[in-house]
């Protein structure tokens, strides 16, 4: 296809390099056109996040004492988990806990905008059937990956710009503040080389950006890991090392200032990039690089309904989270024990300080629950975003012209996906029981987790009817449903640390189950939100009597 | 005779853009039912609020007896949908599609189903991503012609086929029709619809403007004259339903309504015609006179 130029009578030749990336100028600035929403969302929105995170802890921040506290938790072994490393935690300042403990958070965020902009801009495209009218221009091979790379490289760059200079605004160190904003947009730089391999393994952009988020999540639970055991001084603190994220926490800003652990990051983004050109080329257009196979000619004899359909339509997803959440709970899981051996040799009034050892395993495990329950919130989430798809990519009407009701199509997903939110936590809760028995080699934990999972049901229910009002109101407004997800992240993590009020606390519908087996699983919770959950999703199917076809 | 399809005056707007405005459409049982209308004229809305998919602003819609918005489900058990744009599961084989909304509506005849792939000459068991358009638009011809409905809505289902499919969908619709289905078929291309329609109605800016069959619309329309003569055909242009003559040494050309033509005809004959042309209005001067420049407006007839 990059021959296209070959008779092109214009004086203005294309450029010498094999023209494999001409035009990228010209789809630059049509990307950036595109993304002329998205492009301030993302840099502005991380941006505003750790302004938010810095304002919050100056407000809380009040006396040396108040410092003290917070290394309590976050110098712990779960702290690190959920932090970091905690450089320079033991002469703690406020940059230093924000860059220790929410830079991490700021820079997943960077690494689902790394992500997810390669995967809109490449096979997304490419799967629309727009990159094929793209390439009968003058457009090389390689153009759209490029131009896709270059706006991340811009976004990333914009980003540590903003970041570094809000934090040096503050007062702290400028080279240190220059330095964790690189480091949170090295991570963007990261995830964009390996989405620019994922886009080109398989036809979806789907599975392009799950495959990356899944790497992007691997590297979440490494890092944590090896922080874990670093914070611990025993165990695999190595593992902090193979994860991308942990590259950029190494650079220990405003405590050791190290650059160089950027350099891995700017290599392996590199190097990815290179592969991912290098795939490319070995693919046809629109294809991925496993050839489609045929498939049965007859369909099986239980697609036979909507909610049969809808369940077809699920399983992939389905198998997938349940293999990933699996892992990440034995992975988690296995840490029980290493996490036990560090606090014995902690020191007695320290463990005291946090309610003894026995306590603090609980809050691990229950603090696990609620992660788990948050990450099934996004299977729930991205579960209602496939009956967008369905109705935007004109399924929905074909299956809306027999006699399926509007009704019936939006609850047989609805049904498929709250069955699939307790096997999805039974699923983690059970790696994470089986983990921490082997790790502990004692199974009495195992019963208090399954039930500390599963017990988060009710509330991933409530998200689920929620987005589905949302989706019945107009497909349009229902990614407004992530900040429920992230409101409660934030409340169930930080609103300790963050001095969050109870009533605001108390609208995050994960914050009313309780985290067993640290503490009691609230039955009266469990039963309200089912019920209003319940109420919902009737409320869902009611509205869902708009036109569904032609709107957006 | 009874109605399978009953629209009066129903009106559609999107936010401000008015796509429907008063359409009014009857379509009998048992006939195929031509529904002609450039693109974006309203054929697409039409089908979609007959299938219950979009509400109509105003008028009302009887579709089978019932009414669409309402009675969607059970309706659709009686119908079959082709939509212009087919749309499949990227990871379902087109077998699959097939037995699948079959069975949503409520089954099929299996036998019918593999005669028909057959026909169509349609692999089934390859995945909906790997289909061609055309292919495509196969597999939802096939689940459609397989099941047992009263009623086949057809929006621009060719579109994509080659001549030969093209050829099967006919013979097929024709089958259909045979067993008593009614048809409506939406298009563009004229050609079908000559070929299969018993009855035509146009489409412009949402609103019908012909309706009849295509005698009746024949009617309305001029026929085309191309005669060589010995005398001066002057004469002819004062007559009444003479448009448009030309005379280049004794080759006349003119357009002569309908309902003048008898007239027209024997004066011509008077002048010594040593060559006649007479064609038929196509379909495309009937479009061209409503989307072309003229702005007459003619009633139904009907």
């Amino acid at each position: 296809m990059a021959t296209v130029m070959v008779n092109r009578p214009v004086v203005a030749a294309p450029s010498q390099s094999g023209g494999t990336v001409t035009g990228t100028g010209t789809l630059l600035r049509f990307m950036l056109r595109r993304d002329r929403i998205r492009f301030p969302a993302w840099t502005l929105g991380l941006g505003l996040l750790m302004g938010y995170f810095a304002t919050a802890l100056e407000t809380f921040v009040e006396s040396p004492a108040d410092l003290e506290g917070l290394t309590a938790f976050s110098g712990s072994p779960a702290g690190a988990l959920f932090g970091g490393p905690g450089f320079g935690f033991d002469d703690l300042t406020i940059e230093r806990f924000l860059a220790g403990q929410y830079g991490l958070y700021v820079a997943i965020g960077a690494g689902l905008m790394g992500l997810l902009t390669v995967v809109r801009h490449t096979r997304a495209e490419e799967r629309s059937g727009r990159a094929e009218l793209i390439r009968a221009n003058v457009v090389g091979r390689h153009a759209q990956l490029t131009a896709a790379l270059v706006l991340v490289a811009t976004m990333a760059t914009v980003v540590a710009i903003l970041i570094g200079g809000l934090m040096a605004s503050r007062g702290y160190d400028l080279g240190g503040s220059l330095l964790f904003g690189a480091s949170v947009g090295a991570v963007a730089l990261v995830f964009a080389g390996v989405a620019a391999v994922t886009v080109q393994l398989s036809e979806y952009p789907r599975a392009a950006s799950s495959t990356a988020g899944a790497l992007l999540g691997a590297a979440f639970v490494l890092r944590g890991l090896g922080d874990m055991a670093a914070v611990q001084g025993s165990g695999a603190s190595w593992l902090s090392w193979l994860s991308p994220v942990g590259w950029s926490q190494q650079t220990a800003p405003y405590v050791h200032d190290r650059w160089w652990p950027l350099a891995i990051s700017l290599a392996v983004a590199v190097i990815a990039a290179a592969g991912g050109y290098a795939l490319a080329t070995r693919r046809d257009f629109g294809a991925g690089l496993v050839p489609p196979r045929p498939g049965p000619a007859r369909a099986v004899a239980w697609l036979d309904g909507p909610l049969a359909l809808a369940f077809r339509l699920h399983r992939a997803s389905l198998i997938g989270w349940s293999v990933g959440l699996l892992a990440a709970g034995l992975a988690y899981g296995s840490f029980t024990e290493p996490l036990l051996d560090g606090f014995t040799d902690a020191p007695e009034d320290m463990v005291a300080i946090m309610g003894g050892a026995e306590n603090l395993l609980d809050g691990y495990l229950g603090t696990m629950g609620l992660t788990m329950a948050l990450a099934v919130g996004v299977y729930a989430v991205l579960a209602m975003q496939t009956l967008r798809a369905e109705e935007t990519e004109g399924r929905a009407e074909s299956v809306l012209a027999t006699s399926v009701s509007r009704s019936a199509w939006i609850g047989s997903h609805l049904a498929v996906t709250a069955v699939g939110v307790p096997w999805l936590l039974l699923v983690a809760g059970a790696g994470m029981g089986v983990g921490a028995a082997v790790s502990t080699g004692d199974a009495g934990s195992f019963g208090g987790l399954l039930l500390g999972h599963v017990a988060h049901t009710p509330a991933v229910w409530l998200l689920l009817a929620a987005a589905a009002v949302l989706y019945a109101v107009a497909p349009r407004v229902l990614p407004l449903i992530w900040v429920v997800l992230g409101y409660g992240l934030i409340v169930g993590y930080f609103a300790p640390i963050l001095e969050i009020p109870a009533s605001a606390v108390w609208l995050s519908p994960f914050a009313h189950v309780g985290e067993h087996p640290l503490e009691e699983v609230s039955v009266v919770a469990v039963l309200v939100l089912t019920v209003l959950a319940a109420v919902t999703a009737q409320v869902a199917r009611l509205v869902f009597r708009r036109d569904v076809v032609g709107r957006t | 005779m009874t109605t399978a399809i009953d629209i009066h005056h129903i009106d559609k707007h999107f936010g401000r853009i008015k796509a429907l405005d008063g359409l009014d459409l009857q379509v009998e049982t048992g006939t195929v039912h031509g529904f002609l209308g450039p693109n974006g004229a309203g054929k697409s809305t039409t089908i979609r609020i007959l299938l219950g998919l979009l509400r109509a602003d105003r008028g009302r819609v009887r579709l089978l007896g019932g009414d669409p918005w309402a009675d969607a489900v059970r309706l659709h058990r009686r119908l079959a949908y082709v939509p212009g744009d087919v749309e499949l599961w990227p990871n379902l084989t087109g077998g699959e599609a097939i037995d699948l909304f079959a069975r949503l509506r409520g089954g099929t005849d299996p036998v019918r189903r593999d005669e028909l792939c057959q026909r169509f000459d349609l692999d089934p068991r390859k995945k909906g991503r790997t289909y061609s358009k055309g292919n495509r638009q196969k597999v939802a011809l096939i689940a459609a012609l397989a099941s047992d409905v009263d009623l086949l809505l057809l929006d621009e289902p060719t579109a994509g086929l080659d001549p030969l499919m093209e050829a099967v969908f006919q013979e097929c619709i024709r089958e259909a029709c045979a067993a008593g289905r009614t048809v409506l078929l939406s298009s563009h291309i004229l050609a079908q619809v000559e070929v299969l329609a018993d009855q035509i109605s146009i489409i412009r800016q949402g609103q019908i403007v012909e309706t009849g069959s295509l005698t009746d619309l024949r009617h309305l329309t001029r026929t085309s004259v191309d005669a060589i003569v010995d005398q001066s055909a002057a004469a002819l242009a004062t007559l009444a339903g003479v448009h448009g003559l030309q005379d280049t040494d004794g080759h006349v050309r003119f357009e002569v309504d309908s309902d003048h033509l008898a007239v027209v005809i024997r004066r011509l004959g008077e002048l010594g015609v040593r060559g006649l042309t007479v064609r038929p209005p196509t379909l495309e001067q009937l479009l061209l006179r409503h989307y072309g420049d003229e702005p007459a407006r003619h009633g139904a007839v009907a």
